[in-house]
């Protein structure tokens, strides 16, 4: 399913049924058919494995329904021994509904901001994460995990393998897309995980064949950018966002200091990028310091620069129409419209340096910098979140990992979980 | 630092300036402001040009202009600006925006002119080049910033001119040997400096820290030790960090007591038996350095460290050292001896500490005497005498008094009348653990309805005396002859548990599953989580999570549920580990 087609189906205007076919299977369409609301307002006492005990339904065979905007983006369950086994394992707060009921809230769907959108396949979901990354320092992970969202792990060799085909979601996190190890090099010189993280790309690149680390990422940065063109799902936060358009954008130019390749990086760098061939940003100014942890100024907060750092503020999640914009509306499901900023390598995105078309999702009123931002490219979609831990606001090198069971309604990981099942939605069809 | 600090003084300035009542009345200052505030710089600039076009000297304008262009990375546009501010009206403000804006224009020429011309009027200054050399960092030029600091220092002439800015940029150099001389430089000229000095060297990676630990070894001043003690306290070494101090020369030189006083400051944080140790050690010194009664008072407080620690030997010493000591003051005197009655309890010293605690009772204040007493009665309860514990608190009727009374008519086996004095005793007593002790002795005594059981109480007895082979063994002979649902499952259930904690993993899965298979409900759900707790310290995850998920499934509304739940996201990996 390609995002465009449900965007232009929806636009269309069609509230399909998504167990109008599923029906002999789960005897749904009968009055004696019950099913699970899974309501996702303050009454939902685990908001997060709430994603998971949906993700399982779809992952089971059966379907399930995404009520947009409807009690802060409700699911609709099949009430069979499975999931209401799921549920009470989990914890996740369920109300079995009847058939009167699902028909009411549907008139109520109809006639509001609201929309029901089928849910019909789980994605298959990949990390981007080297082999021996610790589960705990990506958000990422952190909420898959806790969620129970299956995935798997991928890195460089299976990237450039032309592995991505077997996915239709791919995350990325802290990576450095511009081969310069998140510009710790020098900041962190003789740290054995900085050693470690340089050995390890570096004996990557060797493998694959590439000259240096920097021009390996760049290589995988292209594989990525290919696998949204045909039609992929991309989460990227943290440094991952700022530094995969970096990669895709500097073909023709050297970016990366000399301790990444051998090289300095070429003073007129900003001036020689493509940023065509970016996914969000453009003429955005690179860092051109080796020692300093910051790229370029499309980051809004620059928290590792001591001049430049903004304080942290709360962002805004926008309000879409749900049936003329389905995507944005499920991205942006929550139970909560204010979230409270957190700081990652990269926090946030310069509204300056967004490109036409990108569509910003959620922003600090009042500040200069987005969030949140989504965009699409060929036949695939591309979403960014700024920071690192939406419950770690100011995440150091070292700190304790996030423990989920005691953020189990986070709004911040919310939005990366609404991000997972996103792909799930299915196409609806056109009326004629 | 400094020069950041006179930024933000001029920016202050400029705001209280006459040109504030007109950013009110919606002048284009007023209204430069308002779209700064909003982030549009391009527009801020722009009315910032227009204030200045009628007044070239006007600095809350320069200033304002600088704000605004600095986040376009269009400051060299200001050149000309600067510029014809720096004919009509020099002065500092606008020297220091001269060399900010020369310096991003990456015009290194021109920013030491205007910092020769700022220094020229103001000879004996630090700030024209700590402004420079601000102003390089910004632009992540630190060789620019240090040749910068250099140059202030050799006009200066102070060997120790802007030793602190020159410390900050060795340490990012990562040149430790150069960042201890600065630093230490910084601090003798200006102890204020320490807590930047520790904020910037603190930073270091650990891989760093013995580099420059050694440096400061190496450099051997009171301040450098100084320095490396406070790294050392900062880094989670607190015992290393009074012992460096103590050995070092600084510690014997005429400044000792201050270094000793300021590391003392700064062992803060959770009380460890490090923490309590060196705590102990430094008072120790400190003492020496003082006199009278206020030496008396710290060699008391060095005791009451000791003893904390746990270095019963220590506070012994420093006990018999305040005893000798012609300056205690009798209430000193008290407090020796109550620290004293503590550290023999500790030893299991009761009857020294009974005949101690008796002759000082009277010089006690209440509090003191009723903490002093509960910690005697507590001993006795452990050494076995009942009775003298009793006797002890017989007069007490504070809630932690009831607490300890109720376990003696526990251990008595008069379940009834220690069931009221615990639950009079009240959920918040004492510590956590005995609290929570207290709360699941009530649950059992609760499901017993006996109103006596010497068994019981001998079982429990054996458990405060440290015998748990014994009490497991009495119990499960109680709980055998006594029906589940009469608290026959929750005295297994506390078997299993004590099984558990022997590392009896075989034996106490028996218990717990005998349990679960028990007509009590409750007790089922706990001897469940009990079970799964076992399995999963034992390594048997699968089983673990098989254990919890039928817990969860078995006794949805139990007490255990959200433990068990979380229980089970750690056994799946949903969590990180604890």
């Amino acid at each position: 399913m390609k995002r465009r087609d449900l965007l232009r189906a929806a636009v269309a205007g069609v509230v399909a049924d998504p167990f109008a076919r599923a029906g002999r299977v789960h005897s749904l369409g009968s009055r004696r058919a019950s099913w699970l609301l899974v309501p996702m307002d303050d009454r939902q006492s685990d908001h997060l494995k709430a994603y998971g005990l949906t993700f399982r339904v779809l992952e089971r065979g059966s379907r399930a329904e995404w009520f947009l905007n409807y009690r802060a983006g409700s699911f609709l369950l099949p009430s069979d021994s499975a999931t209401q086994r799921d549920a009470t394992l989990t914890g996740v707060t369920v109300e079995p509904i009847d058939d009167g009921r699902v028909a009411e809230i549907r008139a109520e769907i109809a006639q509001a901001n609201m929309d029901a959108v089928p849910l019909e396949k789980a994605p298959k979901v990949a990390v981007y994460a080297p082999p021996n990354a610790a589960p705990w320092d990506d958000a990422v992970t952190m909420a898959l995990q806790y969620a129970g969202v299956s995935f798997e792990k991928i890195w460089d060799a299976e990237v450039v393998g032309d592995g991505l085909r077997n996915y239709d979601w791919l995350h990325l996190h802290h990576e450095d897309f511009t081969g310069q190890y998140s510009k710790f090099y020098l900041t962190y010189a003789g740290s054995p995980w900085l050693q470690e993280m340089v050995d390890r790309n570096q004996r990557m690149s060797r493998q694959l064949g590439f000259p240096s680390v920097p021009a390996q990422k760049k290589a995988v940065a292209r594989r990525i950018g290919a696998f949204v063109e045909g039609g992929g799902f991309l989460f990227a936060m943290c440094t991952a966002t700022e530094t995969l358009d970096l990669a895709l954008a500097s073909e023709n130019a050297d970016i990366a200091a000399s301790f990444a390749d051998g090289s300095p990086m070429d003073p007129d760098a900003s001036a020689k990028m493509r940023w065509e061939r970016a996914l969000a940003f453009q003429g955005a100014r690179l860092e051109q310091s080796p020692s300093l942890a910051s790229y370029s100024d499309i980051d809004g907060h620059q928290v590792n620069t001591p001049d430049r750092r903004q304080p942290l503020g709360a962002f805004t999640l926008f309000n879409f129409s749900a049936k003329i914009d389905p995507v944005a509306t499920m991205l942006v499901q929550n139970h909560r419209q204010v979230i409270p900023d957190f700081y990652g390598l990269t926090t946030s995105f310069m509204k300056s340096a967004l490109r036409p078309g990108v569509t910003v999702l959620a922003d600090e009123p009042g500040a200069p910098w987005a969030k949140y931002i989504h965009g699409e490219r060929g036949q695939g979609t591309w979403t960014f979140l700024g920071g690192h831990d939406p419950e770690d606001p100011q995440h150091q090198i070292g700190d304790a990992p996030t423990d989920l069971s005691t953020h189990p309604h986070s709004p911040g990981y919310r939005l990366i979980l609404n991000n997972v099942l996103f792909p799930a939605a299915k196409k609806k069809e056109l009326k004629t | 630092m400094r020069s950041a600090a006179l930024r933000a003084l001029l920016m202050l300035l400029a705001a209280a300036s006459p040109l504030a009542g007109q950013f009110r009345s919606g002048s284009d200052a007023g209204r430069a402001l308002e779209l700064e505030r909003r982030g549009d710089y391009a527009g801020a600039a722009q009315l910032w040009r227009t204030v200045l076009a009628q007044h070239p000297d006007d600095l809350p304008a320069l200033l304002g202009l600088e704000r605004a262009l600095t986040p376009q990375n269009r400051l060299g546009e200001m050149i000309p600006l600067v510029q014809a501010a720096a004919r009509a009206a020099p002065s500092a403000g606008v020297w220091g925006i001269a060399i900010r804006v020369w310096t991003a224009a990456s015009s290194p020429d021109s920013a030491r002119a205007a910092v020769e011309r700022w220094s020229a009027v103001e000879p004996t200054s630090d700030a024209p080049f700590q402004e420079w050399g601000l102003a390089a960092m910004s632009q992540r030029d630190r060789a620019t910033a240090r040749a910068a600091y250099e140059l202030g220092r050799a006009r200066l002439g102070r060997a120790n001119a802007l030793a602190a800015e020159l410390g900050q940029i060795a340490a990012l150099d990562a040149d430790y040997p150069l960042a201890a001389r600065e630093w230490t430089l910084a601090l003798e000229a200006t102890p204020g400096y320490r807590p930047s000095a520790m904020a910037v060297l603190g930073q270091i990676a650990p891989a760093d820290r013995p580099a420059l630990l050694e440096a400061l070894r190496v450099h051997g001043s009171p301040q450098a030790e100084r320095i490396a003690a406070g790294l050392m306290a900062r880094w989670g070494d607190p015992l290393g960090a009074v012992r460096r101090l103590l050995a070092s020369a600084g510690a014997r030189g005429p400044d000792r007591g201050g270094l000793l006083q300021e590391l003392f400051d700064d062992l803060r944080g959770t009380a460890t038996v490090d923490l309590n140790h060196a705590r102990g050690l430094l008072l120790e010194a400190i003492a020496e350095r003082e006199q009278g009664a206020r030496r008396s008072q710290r060699r008391l407080q060095a005791a009451q460290a000791y003893a904390d620690a746990g270095d019963q030997a220590a506070a012994r010493r420093m006990l018999g050292v305040l005893a000798q000591d012609p300056d205690a003051t009798p209430s000193l005197a008290a407090g020796a001896t109550s620290t004293l009655v503590t550290v023999l309890v500790d030893e299991g010293k009761l009857e020294e500490a009974d005949r101690r605690f008796l002759e000082l009772r009277g010089a006690l204040n209440p509090e003191e005497s009723q903490r002093m007493s509960l910690r005697l009665a507590s001993g006795w309860v452990r050494a076995g005498r009942l009775g003298r514990a009793d006797t002890l608190i017989a007069a007490d009727s504070s809630v932690e008094a009831l607490a300890v009374r109720g376990r003696i008519q526990l251990y008595r086996g008069d379940l009834a009348g220690a069931a009221v004095l615990l639950r009079n005793a009240g959920p918040f007593t004492g510590d956590r653990l005995a609290a929570t002790g207290r709360v699941g002795i009530l649950g059992l005594l609760q499901v017993l309805e006996a109103d006596s059981s010497p068994e019981l109480g001998s079982a429990l007895f054996k458990l405060e005396r440290r015998d748990s082979a014994g009490a497991v063994k009495a119990l499960e002979a109680l709980a055998a002859g006594t029906e589940p649902e009469r608290g026959g499952s929750e005295l297994m259930l506390l078997a299993g548990r004590l099984r558990s904690g022997l590392g009896e993993s075989s034996e106490a899965e028996r218990l717990f599953r005998a349990v679960m298979g028990s007509p009590a409900p409750a007790s089922a759900a706990a001897a469940a989580f009990s079970l799964g707790e076992m399995q999963l310290r034992d390594g048997k995850r699968p089983e673990a999570i098989a254990t919890l998920e039928q817990l969860l499934l078995a006794h949805p509304t139990s007490a255990v549920i959200p433990q068990a739940r979380r229980l089970l996201d750690v056994a799946r990996g949903a969590v990180p580990p604890v």
